[in-house]
């Protein structure tokens, strides 16, 4: 090996909620080459990290985006912040903790609103924990006890792809053979490709997942249910489920997106939390967000340790305040109340729907990230940013709150800072012109 | 397979013509995972969202072939994107992995809750032969006037 190459053992993955801390990556003469260990999102992550950049800071002049000095593309992005009234500081899932810091400065700076992608993704289910309370519990725990492992509305082996490699169908302490000694149900509309691969596979009708948990917790109290079936489970089948789920020794409930974005939103989370506890009476029983973006659960920690919540918070009245539905990205923009925008490591013209897009194109957007983008395409002002967990390190937190340390692996390209000196920076600007 | 249905007139309805009616989700893919990381301009990436992914029969009474356009509409708007072939899925539910395209026919209102309705969406399904696929590009373009 000579001294341009460098093989660096433990790396932490930075793509989705699991952070996956055994990676191998080889980089030769600055350059990553390999990636052993990661599954097909992390190695076109890593190997495909120096393509499509964002190469330059940009501003955009007569509808072109015209290359720029760092300072000159500061100077726009603190003019148009300091100028807004209500500017919106949205992302941050893909970026790490010290950046997110920052950000909440800015906001409170300004005196705007500021939230993550959290909003458009577990966004109720910080809601449902708030009505209702929190299970916690780690992953490892579920490697090495769980013998009931459902997921509910969620896809792990395509947004998720090591999850249950990792901790499902691997050995644990206290499960020998994985293939027998845990099962593995998925709740489901579709039949996804996790369902093809799971033990049970229960389809269930769209928009009827709270009238199932609510079900499944009359049943488990035991009430008699005076139909035959229920979003599309037959009532007996209902019945034998609950059964087997009161005798397990470890119980995890995995749920994803299906639970938090169909009819009943964050009530789909309450019943489900209500359905942990009831079954703890019997059994022990967890439950768990599959958390997307790498450090979308860190977006939500740094926010309630910073501002008091754990996403749409506004500081407009000079002290945080916090009202999802109000504050939450979407809706500051789909009722046309945002008047600028500062993007960071998210890529909302890629996620959000049409109407919020619609203003988004008729405000300013200061954007930060790594790669040209869909948001890079509109902004009026791009800032390139260095990779968090590949180019620049940090902390991030995993799917069950372990916070987890990336590693910086290679240098940025030249002149490219991490998100957390770009808003550093950006934020004794802003304090400078507001006084 | 019945393709066709006379409505009380004797007139002969064709199902390509008045459509399938479904219910439209989206979600993750491994495929948009990883396009996604390439770059969200790549081909990879417009590969992997612009596609509507639906049972046999719903491929069949449209006239379709796998792989052909097909025009998703909803209340909210309408978007053109290949029409394909998942062995799994069941009639009645189709799916546009998430992205741009899912969001041209997604609606903004949250109830309240910070969430858009990206799941379990009204929509009609329809064959669009001779139509394109908008680019990443020009989808953005469509939906807010800027490319």
């Amino acid at each position: 090996m000579t001294e341009s190459e460098k093989v660096f053992q433990n790396v932490v993955c930075p793509f989705c909620g699991c952070l996956c801390d055994d990676l191998r990556i080889e980089v030769k003469d600055g350059k990553i080459v390999k990636n052993d260990e990661g599954c097909a999102i992390s190695k076109a992550k890593f190997l495909s990290h120096d393509e499509d950049r964002l190469s330059t800071p940009t501003i955009k002049r007569n509808g072109e985006h015209v290359e720029v000095s760092f300072d000159e593309a500061m100077k726009r992005a603190v003019e148009i912040l300091t100028a807004a009234r209500r500017p919106l500081v949205y992302g941050l899932s893909s970026t790490e903790n010290d950046a997110h810091r920052e950000a909440y400065k800015i906001a409170e700076t300004l005196g705007g609103v500021v939230d993550n992608t959290s909003s458009v993704c577990h966004g109720p289910t910080v809601l449902g924990v708030q009505e209702s309370g929190e299970a916690a519990g780690s992953l490892a725990e579920v490697k090495n006890r769980a013998d009931l492992v459902i997921y509910w509305g969620s896809n792990p082996q395509f947004a998720h792809p090591r999850h249950l490699s990792r901790y499902v169908r691997a050995e644990g302490e206290y499960i020998g053979d994985p293939k027998t000694g845990r099962k593995i149900w998925v709740f489901d509309i579709r039949k996804t490709i996790s369902a093809g691969v799971a033990d049970e596979f229960i389809r269930i009708e769209p928009g009827t997942d709270l009238e199932i948990l609510g079900a499944m917790r009359a049943i488990l109290r035991g009430h008699v249910l005076d139909i035959e079936e229920i979003g599309g489970i037959s009532v007996k089948s209902l019945t034998e489920m609950v059964e087997k789920m009161k005798e397990v020794k470890y119980g995890i409930l995995f749920f994803g997106l299906g639970l938090t974005q169909s009819k009943g939103r964050h009530r789909n989370i309450d019943a489900a939390v209500r359905l942990v506890q009831d079954l703890n009476t019997f059994a022990k029983w967890n439950m768990m967000p599959m958390r997307g973006h790498f450090n979308v659960a860190g977006a939500n920690k740094t926010s309630t340790w910073q501002t008091g919540y754990p996403f749409a918070v506004d500081y407009a009245r000079g002290y945080p305040r916090y009202q999802p539905g109000e504050y939450t990205a979407v809706d500051m923009l789909a009722r046309g109340e945002a008047d600028a925008l500062l993007n960071i490591a998210a890529d909302p013209a890629a996620h959000f729907p049409r109407r919020a897009l619609r203003h988004m194109a008729a405000i300013p957007i200061i954007n930060l990230d790594p790669k040209r983008n869909m948001t890079s395409l509109m902004a009026e002002v791009n800032l390139p940013a260095a990779m968090a967990g590949i180019e620049c390190d940090g902390a991030a937190q995993r799917m069950d709150g372990l916070p987890m340390y990336l590693k910086k692996l290679i240098d940025p390209p030249e002149g490219v800072l991490p998100d957390r000196d770009i808003l550093k920076t950006l934020h004794e600007k802003i304090a400078k012109e507001v006084g | 397979m019945q393709l066709e249905n006379a409505n009380g007139l004797g007139e002969v309805l064709k199902m390509s013509a008045v459509g399938v009616d479904v219910l439209l989700t989206s979600g993750r893919t491994l495929k948009q995972g990883r396009g996604m990381e390439i770059g969200k301009l790549s081909s990879d990436y417009f590969d992997a969202v612009s596609i509507c992914e639906m049972d046999e029969s719903t491929l069949k009474v449209l006239g379709i072939e796998d792989g052909d356009p097909v025009r998703v509409e909803t209340d909210i708007g309408s978007v053109v994107v290949f029409g394909k072939h998942d062995r799994r899925a069941e009639p009645g539910v189709v799916f546009i992995p998430c992205g741009p395209y899912a969001n041209a026919v997604t609606g903004s209102d949250t109830l309240e809750s910070g969430m858009p309705g990206y799941k379990s969406i009204p929509a009609r399904v329809f064959p669009a032969k001779g139509e394109t696929v908008p680019t990443v590009e020009e989808i953005l373009a469509e939906m807010v006037g800027v490319g």
